[in-house]
């Protein structure tokens, strides 16, 4: 058998049904203008020519799950104690996600370092990985905003995927990636795609070269140091921000999650949810206290844990894909590919310094900003 | 044993501490037989009740609200009631408009020696609720 | 001379009395205006202004201390007069540059027309068009069928308040009876209905809090009772009851105050029509209280008095 595939395109409904004989397929759908990921049905209207609004991350990474429920019990001789039953269940069925974008996919990249390779991996997280096939779908062209090219990625770059498909005028070509996506080849609506892998890898190569990058020439941008540490600079360049949470809760690589307990009476449970660094209450300490008590501050923070601390301690990988998707829905059009060029130069702290008006002093920390 | 034939239902009743909570008391006092689905509330005024105490209570289980207080001019706090007055009418004119049926909600005045209408407002809206049936049918089992 | 070059120059004339102007310069395509924080005069070559520029800038003025040009449309102006209402800006330290609009337009509603393309230019023609290019060629559609909803009934062309116009004022043409039309039509739905239009739309919500953020009178932002732990009103849980809840929160609190400016609706990542339940209760306002917000600094908001005797509220019999 050959090691490419391909799927006709009148059959893609056929290929979404076999694959859901045994595990949830996840796919793009449209739902009004805008596209999501959603367990997919005869019903539904698969929509796969731009990028979901949303990337996957929560088919594995879920916006709120359980870690388990607790519930307080008397003891029956004596009222005056208490113990505490907890109930944990780590239960995932099998699940495909089909059409995710090759910035999705090496999303999950960013995740497994934080949440499996590493010491004390993350059960939850672990699970729903394993469970999951994924299903790369190659860009054809960019979409507004993304650069993907310009943080190690490309509209077919195949980290993180099991599969990678690439649209022909006709069909798609299917190229597994691991093994566990080579269990695709064997459905019985993929043909042989040996003779069409030449076309897909001139459609990928054209989209690679159409893809913009802002921070050419380099390979992967680097930070000035002096210029991130700068007040002035995050004043100048994030005070439009609303501090809101789009950009964090749609990007496939932003992971920062929260732990509540959801309490009723004498029964709960405890709860883990993104969390977004843009919040006020993301640093809020029990005292009162905030670190980060201003926008600016936060800004500097999202910036510099996907372009500074996480390459530091990730063998310089950048935890951002490149997606553009902060880009593309922040109510404000702050621009992070704008922002981190700008760090890049070392010289450019007297350009900000001087694009201030003389004699302000800079009210980063000194007061809040909202 | 609800006054209603028929299952239970759950209403929250959020009652002013200075009028309506003693009307209350006193048809209590005077052993008049009410319906017992509602769980009353006690709050300082009626002018504590924000208009999201009762949208919560709604989307999280209740089948009605009621808000009682103090008749207008007779505020224990002057006029809490007059605040209260127009923020419950807003209420009252929003819940239609996101699917909720306004005959699950209503706000009257109920003075504390009015034992005899605290019967009849208790009696009269677990009836008009009743006839609405459960709110959260689908979700009956899970308490 | 056109607006942009009036406005130059308006700016150039105010600044050394104010120490920012708040303007409009152009976002990472064609198709997207962002926010221009103006801090020396010569920084004003980069202002754009054409009807991209839909942002409501007045949300940044409660933040900001210091002395502050902004250039406010008909529609931003209200926000600028509630917030005069409400106390919560020191009129002598803005500015206000007016822009009469006849409309701007909506950039999920352009996307919509040309299939989500990239943009690769966008240009104004001077019959109302915007004509935008992408790879798959060219689209010319007409202003006044991608303005965002709140344009099509507008009353307000002309700021309500400014200290410089730029150019000049322009008379609605929209009758006023079709202000709350859709709220009517939607409300003659079913119960059912609309319990099951909300619970659609709400279940997409990821509470990014983008709309509350950017809602120029959501003004307790780091305090918002729909974060905080004590008292708890919405908990962790990704359910549809905390999400519709939040919503509501977000509509409650704008009883009597929102300023139909649609930010809300227009930064929403998930398009979820929220401004909708704001406006219903803007229509309950003037039904009721006979008030609008923002069109008069000495008006007080109807959630913040009373009349002992209220003409419009009827006791309710059971």
């Amino acid at each position: 058998m050959s090691d490419t595939g391909y799927l006709p395109k009148e059959k893609i409904k056929d290929f979404l049904k076999e694959l859901a004989k045994d595990a949830v397929v996840y796919a793009p759908c449209l739902e009004g203008d805008i596209v999501l990921f959603r367990p997919f049905s005869e019903e539904r209207t698969l929509c796969l020519d731009r990028p979901a609004n949303t990337p996957p991350k929560s088919v594995i990474y879920p916006q709120s799950e359980t870690l388990f429920a607790f519930q307080y019990k008397k003891a029956p001789e004596d009222h005056q104690k208490m113990s505490v039953e907890l109930k944990a269940d780590i239960g995932v069925p099998n699940m495909v996600i089909f059409g995710a974008r090759p910035c999705d996919a090496k999303g999950f990249r960013i995740y497994d370092r934080v949440f499996i390779e590493t010491n004390t991996p993350d059960p939850y997280y672990r699970k729903r990985r394993e469970n999951t096939l994924i299903v790369t779908l190659s860009c054809a062209a960019p979409s507004p905003g993304c650069f993907c090219v310009a943080v190690g990625g490309g509209p077919a770059h195949k980290e993180g995927s099991d599969v990678m498909m690439t649209e022909l005028e006709g069909g798609y070509v299917i190229e597994p990636v691991t093994e566990k996506g080579r269990a695709i080849l064997g459905k019985h609506v993929i043909e042989d795609g040996k003779p069409y892998l030449k076309d897909a890898q001139h459609v990928q190569a054209k989209a690679h070269d159409e893809v913009r990058n802002p921070f050419a020439p380099d390979e992967l941008p680097k930070i000035s140091q002096s210029l991130f540490n700068f007040d002035g600079f995050w004043e100048q360049v994030v005070g439009k921000c609303v501090s809101c949470g789009a950009c964090t809760y749609l990007c496939p690589t932003c992971y920062c999650f929260n732990i509540t307990d959801e309490q009723g009476i004498g029964s709960g449970e405890r709860v883990r949810s993104w969390d977004a660094c843009m919040f006020f209450h993301f640093t809020l300490e029990a005292s009162g206290h905030n670190p980060r008590p201003t926008k600016f501050q936060r800004f500097k923070n999202r910036v510099g844990h996907k372009f500074i601390y996480y390459p530091e301690k990730y063998e310089g990988v950048i935890a951002c894909c490149g997606c553009g998707r902060c880009i593309r829905y922040c109510p404000v059009n702050v621009d992070i590919s704008e922002i981190v060029n700008y760090l890049k130069d070392t010289h450019q702290e007297l350009h900000w310094a001087s694009s201030r008006k003389e004699g302000t002093q800079p009210t980063v920390g000194s007061t809040k900003d909202e | 044993m609800s006054g209603v034939a028929g299952k239970e239902l759950r209403i929250v009743g959020f009652l002013c501490n200075w009028c309506s909570y003693g009307g209350a008391d006193t048809a209590g006092v005077a052993r008049f037989k009410q319906p017992t689905d509602l769980r009353i509330i006690r709050v300082p005024c009626s002018g504590r009740v924000d208009p999201l105490f009762v949208v919560k209570a709604l989307l999280t289980g209740a089948d009605g609200v009621l808000v009682s207080g103090c008749h207008p001019r007779d505020c224990h706090y002057t006029d809490g009631n007059f605040y209260a007055r127009r923020r419950l009418e807003m209420l009252k004119r929003l819940l239609p408009f996101i699917g909720i049926d306004e005959k699950r909600f209503h706000y009257t005045w109920v003075s504390a020696s009015e034992g005899q209408k605290w019967q009849q407002v208790v009696t009269d809206f677990t009836n008009q609720v009743h006839k609405l049936g459960p709110m959260h049918a689908k979700k009956e089992s899970e308490g | 001379m056109n607006n942009a070059e009036q406005i130059k120059e308006t700016i150039a004339r105010i600044f050394p009395d104010v120490e920012t102007v708040i303007c409009y310069q152009q976002g990472f395509d064609g198709l997207h205006a962002t926010p221009y924080f103006i801090s020396i005069p010569e920084q004003v070559n980069k202002l754009i202004w054409n009807p991209l520029c839909a942002q409501n800038l007045t949300s940044y003025l409660p933040s900001i201390k210091k002395k502050v040009g902004i250039v406010v449309k008909g529609c931003d102006s209200r926000t600028i007069i509630q917030y005069l209402q409400e106390g919560l800006i020191d009129r002598a330290k803005v500015v206000i540059i007016g822009v009469p609009c006849t409309g701007v337009i909506s950039v999920k509603k352009v996307l919509r027309e040309i299939g989500h393309q990239p943009v690769v230019d966008v240009v104004f023609d001077d019959n109302g068009n915007i004509v935008v290019k992408t790879q798959k060629g060219e689209k010319r559609l007409a202003i006044a069928d991608v303005c965002p909803d709140k344009c099509t009934t507008c009353q307000y062309p002309t700021p309500l308040v400014y200290d410089h116009l730029i150019g000049e004022p322009i008379a609605s043409n929209k009758p006023k009876e079709d202000v709350y039309k859709d709220i009517r039509e939607f409300d003659a739905k079913t119960l059912e209905e609309k319990r099951a239009y909300w619970e659609k739309e709400f279940e997409r919500c990821i509470r990014c809090y983008a709309c509350r953020n950017a809602c120029p009178m959501c003004i307790c932002q780091d305090s918002c009772i729909a974060e905080t732990r004590e008292p708890h009103w919405i908990s962790q849980r990704l359910s549809l009851q905390e999400k519709f809840m939040f919503h509501m929160i977000h509509a409650a609190h704008l009883a009597g105050r929102c300023v139909e400016c649609g930010e809300c609706e227009r930064v929403c990542p998930m398009d979820i029509p929220v401004a909708k339940l704001k406006k219903k209760i803007n229509a309950e306002m003037k039904e009721l209280f006979n008030y609008e917000t923002g069109v008069n600094p000495d008006d007080k908001p109807p959630m913040y008095t009373f009349n002992v005797d209220e003409a419009k509220i009827k006791e309710h019999k059971l």
